[in-house]
């Protein structure tokens, strides 16, 4: 039985920073789901804030590197979706407020 | 499902130089805006050496940079031969230098000029239909890309006939290739290229989502048609199809800034920074210069048609160009510095690798030149303009210094 539980697999995301904007990926709400199999293998499936993002692959690659780290983590695969597309919100409250606040993250 | 490799980005060495180059001959184009009046005709050889080396030495070189990038994005593959960006800058830097020279001093020199500039334009365009026919999408920006270059080749060579009828080679009417060469370069690429780019970048920046793209595809096809139509006219010597054309424009460019005020409705991110400012200032300078050229159309004086075509140029060319480089510059830098060391050492964010007061300076300086500028082409008043181009100038320094320090971050 594999002990990964997907709030680990979004904790390890949160440390990949989007760095046009600052946020992390997951209070972006990127992140849309984060399946675990019991081989401890591990499928995340995430959206991007812009489908023409010149950083796509290494965002993908700075994921699945990231989810790499938890301990006994299997294979780690990383699907880009389109559908339903990214909005601010799903993003959390405090990215909002920045964003809406004309801060800079 | 798209993927853009790293091996699609071109390296960094060869798109820096198009950005310093650029800044350094936006900083020359001021320079020598203190040196005209505020009244002249548009025909003088002096305005028109002045026009080429902002619109070759500046924007084209800004646009040539900015789509060795961009073009792989958009269309999602790889450049076709990338290395050919090796060749274009300095054919297009010498060429336009010479064509310069020959406006300003020896007209002989007009068509070696032209032809260095003609070649990096065509090799240019070229590879970029190469790359186009590697891509499997066919996005509003792609079709952006194939219809703008068209009108890049059709405005490069009414330009070189105009070469070589100046310097006596060929027998043409100058005036009438004239009309036909500005429409398709100004109206055919540059403004179409900034109309598909900002349908991806502008969302990108300003992070909004789910909007109605009917209004710029509407645009695009007007624009596209409104060109056409001015470049047959000013051909065949035609004024009624030159009247249909400008109208046909002046409809797709309302539809385009349509569109941008949906994006703007729409639009998550407030923060007002350098970018937005520019955009603010760009956009406006746009819906003043349509409004300026209407009037000159329903019969004002031609005062009225250069205050349209300064504000079209230096308000909004310049200020989309310059405020998009504060965005793509440090991009640009930190994909090839820091992207590497993600996740092994802390990265700087894209916000904090532009000089915030320089880039403040250069807007303030360039907006307020902008304007006092325009406001003295359109009194006819020296003192006015001159300021204006004295401000316009120190704004220049300001961008080439914020460009040098964001190519240099994290060096």
């Amino acid at each position: 039985m594999c002990e990964i539980t997907k709030e680990r697999v979004f904790e390890a995301i949160s440390t990949v920073i989007d760095p046009e904007v600052g946020f992390n990926l997951v209070e972006m709400g990127l992140i849309y789901d984060a399946i675990v199999e019991e081989s401890c293998n591990v499928k995340v499936i995430m959206t991007l804030s812009t489908r023409g993002c010149p950083l796509h692959q290494m965002i993908k690659m700075w994921v699945q590197e990231a989810v790499e780290k938890i301990d006994n983590a299997g294979i780690v695969e990383v699907d880009v979706v389109w559908e339903p597309a990214w909005n601010i919100s799903m993003a959390d409250d405090n990215v909002k407020e920045a964003l809406a606040g004309g801060m800079p993250s | 499902m798209f993927a853009i490799s790293r091996d699609f980005a071109p390296p960094l060495d060869l798109i820096a130089p198009f950005f310093k180059i650029g800044a350094l001959l936006y900083l020359f184009s001021m320079i020598a805006l203190i040196g005209f009046n505020s009244s002249f005709a548009y025909q003088e050889m002096a305005v028109a050496g002045w026009v080429h080396l902002f619109l070759l030495g500046f924007v084209m070189v800004i646009i040539f940079g900015a789509m060795a990038q961009l073009i792989p994005v958009v269309l999602e593959v790889g450049h076709a031969v990338v290395d050919l960006y090796y060749v274009i800058l300095p054919l297009l830097g010498i060429g336009t230098l010479i064509m310069v020279a020959g406006f300003w001093i020896e007209p002989a020199l007009l068509s070696y000029g032209g032809l260095l500039v003609l070649s990096s334009m065509i090799i240019f365009a070229l590879e970029a239909f190469a790359t186009l026919k590697k891509a499997e999408i066919n996005t509003l920006t792609v079709k952006t890309i194939a219809v703008s270059n068209t009108y890049l080749l059709l405005g490069i060579l009414t330009g070189f006939a105009i070469a070589l009828g100046l310097n006596g080679t060929i027998s043409i009417n100058v005036d009438t290739m004239l009309k036909a060469h500005v429409y398709a370069v100004l109206g055919g690429f540059v403004l179409l290229t900034i109309m598909g780019l900002s349908l991806t970048l502008i969302p990108m920046f300003s992070l909004a989502h789910g909007f109605d793209e009917t209004p710029i595809k509407r645009g695009f096809n007007l624009v596209a048609i409104g060109v056409g139509i001015v470049f047959i006219g000013a051909l065949v010597s035609l004024d009624i199809l030159q009247w249909l054309g400008y109208l046909i424009t002046i409809i797709g460019a309302g539809f385009y800034l349509y569109q941008i005020y949906i994006i703007y409705k729409l639009t998550v991110r407030k923060e007002m920074d350098i970018w937005a400012k520019a955009m603010f200032f760009g956009f406006g300078s746009l819906i003043l210069s349509i409004v300026l050229g209407v009037i000159y159309l329903l019969g004002a004086s031609d005062s009225w048609l250069h205050t349209s075509a300064w504000f079209f140029i230096l308000g909004f060319i310049g200020f989309l160009i310059n405020g998009h480089l504060y965005k793509i510059v440090p991009f640009l830098v930190w994909f090839e510095r820091f992207a590497p060391l993600v996740g092994k050492e802390k990265v700087p964010m894209l916000h904090e690798m532009y000089p915030k007061e320089q880039a403040n300076m250069m807007f303030w300086f360039s907006s307020i030149g902008t304007t006092l500028g325009g406001l003295g082409l359109l009194l006819e008043n020296d003192f006015l303009f001159k300021s204006g181009a004295s401000l316009l100038m120190i704004g220049g320094v300001f961008l080439y210094l914020s460009m040098s320090k964001m190519l240099s971050y994290g060096k």
